[in-house]
């Protein structure tokens, strides 16, 4: 069975080259538009992996981290942020707020997968 | 009219000249900035549509001419030449799928813009209001004090408009960013 990924950001043409590239690798991804919904769609299905953006109306990736990790079924999840984001002090919080991994965009398919895969196989 | 009131006169055209030209300016870059979103708006979604396609297409007819390659029992030399073109689709989709992204960042970039445009035309509307309120007779004592305080206000305005507008896309070029495993 295909490992499941959430990915959120609110770049509809980003989505859409997230779901290209982790599609192709055999993965099966649901879109959410930012972290609210993010975070409503990761309480109705349990996914392997998160991979969300930072910048984000309504609920921004930070946030989004949090509020997965208090709940039970996401203290474990691997959850990766995409951002244009590349400061030192952004990834730091990234990683005080749960973070497993830091990845700026733009993105390389490749490299993605590659990531992907040797977080959740 | 006395010295002192043509220069405060002076004083009030020019605040509000300033106010009014810089509105006017303003506005017509965010105009600008809003077709230029709209432009590659468009732009993103039709590349995505038609890469879309292209890789669906080439990836049917490489499955295809694979087909017929097994079928006819092609020599191994032209097997290997599809295989090698294969590869370089996949490289060039790859190089493709980086490069779409940009509409990702030039929208933060314009969006941030914007906000800038609007704090700034805030700033010069409180300018031209306050100028507004100097009365044509005021001495020079309490016309400096008056421009001091227009200036605080734009100072403070102004600062607060910086905090407020964090930069989030540093990039200047469309290769693909560090990655940082925790």
């Amino acid at each position: 069975m295909a490992k499941t990924i959430l990915a959120v950001d609110d770049s509809g043409s980003l989505r859409q080259m997230v779901v290209f590239s982790l599609r192709a690798a055999g993965y099966q991804v649901t879109e959410a538009v930012d972290g609210q919904d993010g975070l409503d769609k990761a309480q109705t299905q349990a996914f392997d992996l998160v991979l969300t953006d930072q910048n984000m109306p309504r609920m921004d990736g930070l946030a989004l981290i949090r509020a997965l990790r208090g709940l039970p079924a996401y203290q474990k999840t691997p959850i990766l942020m995409l951002t244009t984001e590349s400061s030192d002090e952004m990834k730091a919080k990234g990683r005080a707020a749960g973070a497993n991994g830091w990845l700026v965009k733009p993105f390389d398919p490749q490299r993605l997968t590659e990531v992907v895969r040797k977080v959740i196989g | 009219m006395t010295a002192n009131k043509t220069s405060t006169l002076h004083i009030k055209e020019l605040l509000s000249g300033v106010s009014e030209h810089g509105s006017r300016h303003l506005n017509e870059v965010e105009t600008d900035l809003v077709q230029t979103n709209i432009l590659l708006q468009e732009a993103i979604d039709k590349l995505s549509a038609s890469f879309m396609a292209i890789h669906e297409a080439v990836s049917a007819q490489q499955q295809t001419v694979q087909a017929l390659a097994a079928q006819c029992k092609a020599p191994a030399e032209l097997v290997s030449a599809l295989q090698s073109q294969a590869e370089q689709v996949g490289l060039h989709v790859n190089a493709a799928v980086t490069g779409l992204q940009f509409q990702d960042m030039t929208n933060q970039l314009i969006s941030r813009t914007m906000r800038r445009i609007g704090g700034l035309r805030e700033v010069l509307s409180d300018v031209g209001a306050d100028s507004g309120g100097i009365p044509a007779e005021m001495d020079h004592a309490a016309l400096a004090a008056r421009l001091e305080r227009i200036r605080d206000a734009m100072h403070a305005k102004s600062s607060a408009l910086e905090s407020e507008l964090w930069k989030a896309v540093c990039q200047t070029h469309m290769e693909s960013g560090d990655i940082e495993l925790f």
